[in-house]
């Protein structure tokens, strides 16, 4: 398996991460609990944005290897 | 009333008492057996013997015996009213608690004055699993005659508190489904609704007919147990399975940052996988 596509896996899973959180945040009824799935998700959401930018980044210049 | 055959008169005269005992018993509250005073356990005891002689007495008359209820009603009623207003009254009818043991000193003249050898004491505190009276901190007579024991801090058991681990708070779980029907009002008390019950019960692949108790917490778990104990029912696990993926996640951006050579590259890694531990710290404690 390529760097690139290792990485991409992880893109899946932290997007799997990210809307799990987002059903749990909806789910519980407890407002502190909420407030953490909250803070995470945004945590998250934003190794999602990194990630997504570094998978642009490797697309390019994988067809050089 | 002589126009009735005796055993008639019985039946009626059982029926009006049992009537009249069971309402004078609802007025006067539900305490159990075990925590009436002396006051309240003579008047059931008379309630009842009057209630007893006066249904297969033909001769003696009902009249009596409901004026004699009523006082022995009334009374005890009044007297329970004033005890929840005036605590000097309080302490007069139901007795005060007596301290036994006191910073860790047993107190001799309390023991005497409630008429305690130190065998009962020591019988009452192996009752609370003290067998050696110096591990007790405090320890207080009711008047019901029960021995409440603080054990000294070392003797206590271990809580969260003392280990100073921080956990989630939680709720009281409701009970959702009964019998294979649903509980609408506890089903809205957790702000769900049936469709999100049915969506759950096809994830488990069961029919709600087959349930036959269900409840769920207030993070939307549902636990179901069901009439036919030959199936197997998966347990909740989106929670622990969201952490190990988070913490998957977490060890392969470290494992990315290892073998990269690019040092751009290597910094994304190393704050995203930062990035996620911050994330598993904050909401861990949620999802145990």
């Amino acid at each position: 398996m390529t760097v690139g596509s290792e990485v991409k896996g992880c893109y899946a899973s932290v997007k799997n991460i990210e809307a799990t959180l987002q059903i749990l945040k909806n789910k519980t009824q407890n407002v502190e609990s909420q407030q953490a799935f909250q803070d995470a998700q945004q945590i998250i959401s934003e190794v999602k944005e990194s990630l997504n930018q570094q998978i642009i980044h490797l697309t390019r210049e994988e067809p050089q290897y | 009333m002589p126009e009735f055959p005796e055993w008639i008169e019985v039946i009626l005269r059982s029926l009006v008492l049992m009537v009249v005992l069971f309402t004078i018993t609802k007025i006067l509250g539900s305490k159990q057996l075990s925590q009436m005073n002396v006051f309240e356990y003579i008047t059931g005891v008379v309630l009842g013997g009057i209630v007893a002689i006066n249904t297969f007495d033909p001769n003696s008359s009902i009249i009596y015996a409901i004026i004699a209820m009523v006082i022995w009603f009334s009374i005890p009623y009044v007297v329970q009213k004033i005890t929840l207003k005036s605590k000097a009254f309080r302490n007069f009818m139901e007795g005060k608690s007596t301290v036994f043991i006191q910073d860790g000193k047993i107190m001799e003249d309390n023991l005497k004055k409630q008429g305690y050898s130190t065998d009962d004491l020591l019988e009452k505190l192996r009752e609370r699993d003290v067998f050696l009276a110096a591990d007790v901190e405090f320890a207080v007579l009711e008047p019901d005659g029960t021995l409440n024991v603080l054990p000294k801090r070392e003797n206590r058991p271990l809580t969260a508190k003392d280990l100073g681990l921080k956990l989630a708070p939680q709720k009281e779980p409701q009970t959702i489904i009964m019998d294979g029907k649903v509980l609408y009002e506890s089903l809205a008390n957790l702000n769900l609704n049936l469709t999100w019950l049915e969506t759950e019960l096809e994830k488990l692949n069961v029919s709600i007919e087959n349930v036959f108790l269900g409840q769920a917490d207030t993070d939307g778990q549902l636990y179901v147990d069901l009439y036919d104990d030959t199936i197997a029912v998966p347990t909740p696990n989106e929670k622990p399975l969201l952490l190990a993926t988070m913490k998957k996640c977490q060890a392969d951006l470290e494992l990315f940052a290892l073998s990269t050579e690019n040092p751009q590259s290597k910094t994304l890694y190393k704050t995203n996988s930062k990035k996620l531990k911050v994330a598993i710290d904050k909401i861990e404690k949620y999802l145990k």
